[in-house]
């Protein structure tokens, strides 16, 4: 394994510290085996993906494993530039965890509930609030985020790889590759 | 016997004192009678929170896991643990959430309190005249209280009546009170509600007093910015929220002819006060004979964003602190480059001297001879003459001092080559700004990131206090941008305070029918997620687009210091009254007041609807009726809370910048549940699936293109006609495929008549919903059939109907079916 994303599990806002539970890191491959063995995951990006287009590529091939993918703020457009709309869904981040927090919600494509979350692309303060209203309101669903910060509201994350933005780029890679076997 | 003020005795009656403490009288002049929620308790209008709760559920998103309040703490609530008392977490959310309320509710309240007592010290007890244009001259007090002030001094009873609902409501965050979060939300919304009250007695009092604009869309335009502060003259930088001791500052120099000696900026909404004084219809005469005008010779320095860039860029010699939102390390700040603080306001004393009572020459003596690094003067007028005359005398003996405002070329370079890339500052900072590059950029002597990222940078300075190398990054910045500091002049203009009951009569139904897609109310702090310049933008966006719109704060400081290509700022690009393709600055936070008193104004005069003592009422007409929507793209306050808060129990929602899930709540609504969108016909009380409109009360957007497309949602309301409905439909759209190059998934919820599809993409848009949707389209009449009720066909899901009265509350209810 190339990257080790088990290391530098400090909150990327240093106080964001919220109380006994706190998310764990993960190697790409345990991320990518459960994300592959999940019933119904959803991708969920963000705008940040557009100070790093790359990523917009990398979204895609996940949502081309069958994973659908919810672009929240205006990242839509990302997806529209490069022509992949098939399975993105474009709604705001905040109602859509709104939304994820009811066990009676049937999903982007009216089949259900998910059962595990995946976050990327995402203003930090905002996706670890994010994380923490699932973590605190619905814990059926499963949190992970392979976004390049340490998310300490999630249940599984990678270490912070904020400033090593090849090694990041590998690990989502990494998890892709996992999710294409 | 002793007799107190408003006691007489009986004679022959031994021991026996009879007490009156108000003399209640009958306004004769009220012309409708009293409605049925005057002086609301802290549950009276519960109901009517309960409603709006019960649409817009509340989603907290928890900061914090654990309870750390009472001594069987710290206790874990996380997921569906309760704490020692029986608390769960959704309780202890609201509980917080309630608290943060009642911090900016008590910060506007507070400040009414002090300048209540100060202008009566000072001016008597003045009439309350807002001019003829003004009638319904104070809406909020009216709405919530029923009462109608004639005097200054008659509201003394609205802020009696909020600091009775404070002490009830604080009482019940208390352990072992309150216990459930929706009872925690509706007390937060009573705060809020209060919170709007507190800030129109606070700027009503100030207007009439200092003569401040009544509403005047043509009100000056004052100079903003760093560079408008002459540093050949003392600088005296007044900073907070109360105009009290600033404008003694002003007066005092208009007194003593000062004005070539010394420069007087304002930071934060002590700035916008400071620029309305004297601006309005001439009385009283104390200030009209001696003060005309005297608003236009202050000066805007910053929004609260910039003060830390103020103080780096060494444009002051003096500081008088007033009180709400100043850094609390001013005096740290201040008295490392030998500027004297003087603390006016008994809410910020700063540890230093009390010298109130001690004689204004020793005080300045010992300033200007940095004795004492500050002082605190809890008299306006002492604290004013000792501000200016500080400011002129210290000058001189802080030359030195002012000569090395800015890093040398050496220390620039000493620092950017001492960084280690070792990240601490990217760690920390709010917008995320990559300091970490910009600073080993400059190392190599390209000083363009640190230019790019100056007006993004909030001037938290969480960088400095963690950089292990002791880097003063925020001295950096403003080494490199020196040039951007000395030009930075531009216009703003002066806050015009509430709006005209004419203006009202010219948009009313515009507003009510939609055809003016809505006001947005531009509002709240300096914490931007990604720079100054968005707030302009937003407003920009929304005036070319016929909205109203209105802001006050920061925001309109800071919108105020970028132009067009032609030079002109916003202010000078588009008038200034509240109408369609409008800008208006109505004034500080306080004056926020009169963008709620506009909606009600909008169901009173427009509307005829009584709102004496008639909250729910009018708070349900502007929800079904008034296409509103408030905008604080850099909340960061608990004032932003409150004013937040307050706008959503009136039922204006509102949308919030990323950081604001620091506020841990949102009021949203779940368009997948049909009937929570139920509302009332009043003609009948038949009962009516609408669209969801507005879909959320309280929400929080990613990005500002995000933020934009939510803020045209938002106005959408359920009395909109189709020629309304199709021009916000028309803007929806728009902004959508503006910024996200696609129709936003949801338009077809908000059509009910083929009239309503924008004319740019009605054909394409018939043809979607026939062959995406199912509807049943009519092709040769282009018509939208809409299915019988009851139908599962597929289809809007009402019809449009003129005559549609819609309603939340079962009294409106005319004949009853």
């Amino acid at each position: 394994m190339a990257v080790d994303t088990t290391k530098n599990a400090v909150p990327f806002e240093m106080a964001q510290i919220p109380g006994p539970e706190m998310a764990k890191t993960y190697n790409t491959k345990v991320i990518g085996a459960i994300i592959k063995k999940a019933k119904r995951p959803l991708l969920v990006v963000g705008a940040e993906f557009f100070e790093d287009p790359e990523m917009f590529d990398k979204a895609i091939e996940i949502g081309k494993t069958g994973i659908p993918i919810a672009a929240t703020a205006h990242s839509i457009k990302g997806f529209i530039e490069r022509g992949y709309t098939d399975n993105v869904h474009m709604i705001g981040l905040q109602p859509l965890t709104s939304y994820l927090r009811f066990k009676d919600w049937n999903g982007l494509d009216g089949n259900g509930q998910y059962d595990v979350v995946i976050f990327a692309g995402i203003f930090y303060k905002f996706s670890s609030a994010m994380f923490s209203a699932l973590k605190n309101f619905n814990r059926d669903i499963k949190r992970i985020s392979i976004d390049r910060y340490y998310h300490v509201n999630a249940n599984m994350t990678f270490g912070n790889l904020a400033f090593d933005q090849d090694g990041y780029h590998e690990a989502v890679d990494e998890v892709i590759a996992i999710l294409k076997k | 016997m002793d007799k107190m003020e408003g006691s007489f005795a009986v004679e022959d009656m031994q021991n026996v004192q009879i007490n009156i403490g108000d003399v209640v009288k009958e306004a004769e002049e009220w012309d409708q009678p009293m409605g049925p929620y005057p002086c609301p308790s802290i549950s009276t209008l519960r109901n009517w929170d309960f409603k709006l709760l019960n649409r817009y559920r509340v989603f907290y998103s928890p900061i914090c896991d654990r309870c750390t309040l009472c001594t069987y703490g710290p206790c874990d609530l996380t997921g569906d643990k309760h704490g020692a008392c029986g608390l769960n977490q959704a309780a202890q959310q609201g509980r917080i959430v309630l608290l943060a309320v009642l911090m900016g509710c008590t910060a506007h309240c507070g400040h009414g309190r002090h300048l209540y007592h100060w202008c009566l010290d000072k001016f008597g007890d003045i009439p309350f005249n807002m001019g003829d244009e003004i009638l319904v001259d104070a809406p909020l007090t009216r709405t919530i209280t029923g009462m109608k002030p004639k005097t200054l001094k008659e509201f003394g009873p609205v802020l009696s009546y909020i600091e009775e609902e404070v002490a009830q409501l604080l009482a019940s965050t208390h352990v072992g009170q309150e216990g459930h979060y929706m009872d925690f939300e509706s007390k937060a919304l009573h705060a809020g509600m209060l919170d709007s009250l507190g800030k129109e007695v606070s700027d009503m009092i100030q207007i009439i007093s200092y003569d401040m604009p009544r509403g005047d869309e043509d009100a000056p335009l004052v100079e903003c910015g760093m560079g408008t502060l002459d540093k050949s003259k003392a600088i005296l930088i007044t900073y907070g929220h109360n105009i009290a001791g600033s404008a003694e500052a002003m007066f005092y120099t208009e007194d003593n002819d000062l004005w070539n000696q010394v420069d007087i900026g304002g930071v934060c909404c002590t700035a916008i006060d400071n620029t309305r004084i004297g601006e309005g219809l001439g009385y009283p005469a104390e200030i009209n004979d001696k003060y005309r005008m005297i608003g236009t010779k202050g000066k805007v320095a910053g929004a609260m964003g910039w003060w830390r860039k103020l103080v780096r860029a060494g444009v002051m010699d003096c500081v008088m602190v007033d009180e709400q939102c100043v850094c609390t390390d001013a005096l740290e700040e201040c008295s490392a480059r030998k500027v004297p603080v003087i603390a006016t306001n008994e809410k910020i004393m700063l540890g230093l001297p009390d010298r109130t009572n001690d004689p204004i020459d020793e005080i300045v003596d010992d300033l200007v001879n940095f004795k004492m690094p500050g002082v605190a003067i809890i008299d306006p007028i002492k604290a004013g003459e000792v501000g200016v005359r500080t400011a002129i005398g210290v000058k001189p003996n802080r030359a030195d001092e002012a000569a090395h405002t800015f890093l040398s070329d050496e220390e620039f370079q000493k620092y950017a080559e001492s960084c280690t890339y070792c990240h601490s500052c990217q760690f920390v900072c709010p917008p995320h700004i990559k300091i970490g590059d910009v600073v080993q950029e400059a190392a190599k002597g390209n000083l363009e990131p640190f230019s790019s990222t100056y007006e993004i940078c909030v001037g938290c300075r969480r960088c400095e206090y963690v950089c292990p190398q002791k880097i003063p990054i925020l001295s950096m910045f403003a080494y490199a941008n020196q040039e951007f500091i000395k030009n930075h002049k531009f216009k703003m203009r002066a806050g015009r305070g509430p709006v005209k009951d004419t203006e009202i009569r010219r948009v009313g139904a515009p507003l009510v029918l939609g055809t003016i897609p809505g006001i947005i109310a531009i509002i709240g702090c300096a914490n931007y997620p990604n720079g100054t310049k968005e707030c302009y933008d937003i407003a920009r966006e929304f005036v070319d687009r016929g909205y109203i719109v209105t802001t006050t704060g920061c925001m309109a400081m800071d919108m105020s210091i970028y132009t067009d290509e032609e030079g002109k700022t916003i202010w000078e690009q588009f008038p200034g009254g509240f109408d369609g393709r409008n800008i208006c600055n109505i004034g500080s936070c306080v004056s926020n007041a009169h963008i709620h008193g506009a909606a009600i104004k909008v169901a009173t005069i427009f509307a005829g609807r009584n709102e004496r003592g008639n909250y729910d009422d009018i708070a349900d007409y502007i929800l079904c009726k008034v296409g509103a929507c408030g905008v604080a793209w850099g909340a960061m306050s608990q004032k932003a809370a409150s004013i937040a808060t307050g706008f959503n129990r009136l039922g204006i929602p509102a949308v919030c910048q990323p950081h604001s899930v620091m506020y841990r709540r949102a009021f949203l609504g779940r368009v997948d549940k049909k009937e929570d969108w139920e509302i009332i016909d009043a003609r009948d009380g038949s009962r009516i699936y609408c669209e969801p409109a507005p879909e959320h009360l309280l929400y929080v957007a990613e990005s500002v293109e995000e933020c934009m497309l939510m803020m045209s949602k938002l106005c959408f309301r359920p009395s909109d006609n189709s020629q309304g409905r199709m021009i916000k439909l028309t803007h929806y759209c728009d902004i959508c495929m503006k910024y996200f190059g696609c129709m936003p998934p949801d338009w077809p919820l908000y059509v009910r008549h083929a009239s309503e599809l924008p004319l740019k993409w009605k054909e394409g848009m018939m043809k979607e919903l026939e062959e995406k949707y199912g509807w049943e389209i009519d092709w040769k009449r282009k018509a939208i059939i809409v299915p019988e009720p009851g139908s599962d066909k597929p289809g809007p899901i009402r019809k449009t109907d003129v005559s549609f009265d819609p309603t939340n509350i079962e009294r409106k209810i005319r004949v009853k079916k």
